[in-house]
């Protein structure tokens, strides 16, 4: 007989089925290919794409733009994680409508209705000549900057929940405990509710770099083809220049470093969870 | 759960239930196509809506074929292709001649012929390529699309160039064929050569181009929404752009015009062909010699302000008097684009 645990363990199969088919052959297949040369195993296109400096803009350009995007989601989404955990009622629910909702809308729309935000004569810069910050239009599209708060504005959702979640278990005696013995609110969150919702924060942007770091859309109608990312890059291996080598050789570069996010994630979260 | 055995719905049973259940989802979309009077039909992303207007129900009305139309860029037309070359799932494709070229180096395609599609007889000579691989059914032509409310007009290619125009341009990636227009205008400039010589002057079409850089706000490659910001008046000239896309919105009153600079326009390569092996063989034929046909040629070259291949047909575009219309030598554009395409994003990557 199978222990209980084992047949409960069973309800997983389809799901890893799914993933074992529809994602782990591929990538397999995939990297095989990054390695393939016309006389056996190489990693000569890995030396190629690493020596190319264009690759090596392109590169570091996605990892600035993960990075930065994960701190401004993050400073963003930590208070706004922590009213919604101290929230209550109709207040919760509109908390989460007006998180949740902006997910349906596509990112096409989304980029659209930037692009007019963004305008020389758009929104932003005609708020800020009429307030006197500026004697001009200020460039934004077509910039990393807005970019970055595109980004930002779509992964939102992907940092606060973790954090919210994490907070809302918060034993809410512990920063009573914490005050009743004299400790400022600063105190407080610094050294007691900052502490304990750093697991959040890990999961949050574990989430929000690896969605930043693999975006595609979001880069190409943003800022275009002349601050190209990974995923562009990769698209345009497959597609335009017909050389799947180097389109896998990209792609392999790409999960390493998703990989190593949530690899170091899962590591930081435990030692994180253990010392609490 | 012992009424459900009760009823015998064993656990085998269940699993072998599943299993049909999930083989049927799976081909059910391919048994009902093969059954069907549908069409897939690769084309332009910038075509889809008026096709689907304009050619849809004419091949319900004339074919009995129910059209689907899947508009994306020749490059990811010709990579569906390739990628499901041993089951295509596209009957009929549209894209541009230098995708052509490489899809019958790719073994993709059958030839058409003029006993399946009889209408291919009246096309202009220049219309019909390798054979019968595959036929231009439209040829728009492309210059320089502006503002009016920003510019009065673009009397040449170098008012690209011109230092009023800083951060005002945006011109195509070499990824869409329209961007091989500048390049081409970039060549002509450069070497002071005559088209027919200059497009393949490549190096000095470079040279030219890195001077553009000051002026781009970008480089677009989904020409939507570099055409919004035209029309927004984000930018005052977008360059490469055609017929089919910018007189359209003209005459709909956006404030947009298509200039014919004096050193020449573009012709618009679009192309048809069958893809080998695909779905509904006769009804792909039978919608090829339609689209071919007089009264297809008639709407679209009217529709899309662009020159008709059929012979027999006069409407559409108005050609602008003395400007030469240019058709570079598409072999050697299919045999470089790659290495011009990476060349190209180095030299315009900020």
């Amino acid at each position: 007989m199978i222990a209980r645990s084992n047949r409960i363990a069973l309800l997983a199969v389809p799901g890893l089925a799914f993933l074992a088919i529809i994602y782990a052959l591929p990538l397999v297949m995939l990297l095989f290919k990054s390695i393939q040369g016309a006389e056996g195993l190489t990693l000569v296109t890995y030396i190629d794409f690493f020596r190319d400096e264009f690759n090596q803009t392109v590169l570091w350009r996605t990892l600035r733009v993960a990075l930065l995007t994960t701190l401004l989601a993050l400073v963003i989404a930590y208070p706004t994680a922590f009213a919604m955990a101290r929230a209550k009622g109709i207040w919760l629910t509109v908390f989460m409508v007006a998180l949740v909702l902006p997910m349906s809308l596509g990112v096409i729309v989304k980029a659209f209705a930037w692009s007019i935000l963004f305008r020389s004569n758009g929104f932003l810069n005609t708020t800020l000549q009429a307030i006197g910050m500026t004697d001009g239009p200020v460039r934004m599209l077509f910039t990393e900057t807005a970019l970055i708060v595109g980004a930002a504005n779509v992964f939102l959702p992907f940092m606060v929940l973790p954090i919210y979640s994490v907070l809302r278990q918060l034993n809410s005696s512990l920063p009573e405990a914490a005050s009743s013995l004299g400790a400022t609110p600063w105190f407080r969150f610094t050294r007691v509710t900052l502490p304990l919702s750093l697991p959040g924060v890990v999961a949050g942007s574990a989430f929000t770099f690896s969605l930043a770091i693999s975006m595609y859309v979001i880069p190409s109608l943003i800022v275009g083809e002349r601050q190209q990312t990974l995923s562009m890059l990769i698209a345009r291996s497959f597609l335009y220049l017909r050389n799947e080598p180097l389109g896998s050789t990209i792609s392999a570069v790409l999960l390493a470093i998703a990989i190593f996010v949530v690899l170091f994630s899962s590591w930081l979260a435990g030692r994180l969870g253990a010392r609490q | 759960m012992t009424h459900i055995m009760e009823r015998g719905l064993t656990r085998r049973k269940l699993l072998r239930n599943s299993a049909m259940a999930a083989v049927g989802t799976f081909a059910a979309p391919s048994i009902l196509r093969a059954q069907s009077s549908e069409l897939v039909i690769g084309c332009a992303g910038s075509h889809t809506a008026w096709m689907e207007a304009l050619v849809t129900p004419h091949m319900k009305a004339s074919i009995g074929a129910d059209i689907i139309f899947e508009g994306t860029k020749s490059s990811v037309n010709l990579e569906k292709m390739s990628s499901n070359k041993d089951a295509p799932y596209l009957s009929v494709v549209q894209m541009d001649d230098p995708v052509m070229i490489q899809a019958v180096e790719a073994d993709l395609l059958v030839p058409i012929t003029p006993d399946a599609v009889p209408n291919m007889t009246d096309l202009r000579p220049d219309a019909t390529h390798m054979d019968g691989m595959w036929c231009n059914y439209v040829q728009p032509w492309a210059g320089v699309a502006y503002n009016t409310n920003m510019t009065n007009g673009v009397s040449s290619w170098a008012a690209l160039w011109d230092p009023a125009n800083a951060g005002r341009v945006v011109i195509p990636s070499l990824q869409n064929t329209e961007g091989m227009w500048t390049l081409m205008s970039a060549a002509m400039l450069g070497s002071g050569l005559p088209f027919v010589d200059a497009q393949y002057e490549i190096d000095a079409a470079f040279a030219k181009l890195e001077e553009l850089k000051p002026n781009l706000l970008t480089v677009y490659s989904t020409m939507s929404q570099a055409f919004n910001l035209l029309e927004q008046g984000e930018i005052s000239m977008l360059s490469g752009n055609f017929s089919s896309y910018t007189l359209p919105r003209k005459a709909e009153g956006v404030p947009v015009d298509l200039a014919a600079p004096a050193e020449g326009i573009f012709a618009m390569p679009s192309g048809i062909c069958l893809v080998k092996g695909g779905p509904n063989p006769e009804l792909a034929q039978a919608y090829v010699n339609e689209m071919l046909g007089p009264v297809m040629q008639a709407a679209i070259a009217d529709f899309a302000s662009s020159v008709p291949a059929n012979t027999t047909v006069t409407a559409g575009a108005i050609i602008p008097d003395g400007v030469p219309i240019y058709s570079p030598d598409w072999s050697f554009v299919a045999a470089n684009r790659a290495a011009w395409i990476d060349r190209f994003d180095k030299l315009m990557a900020i």
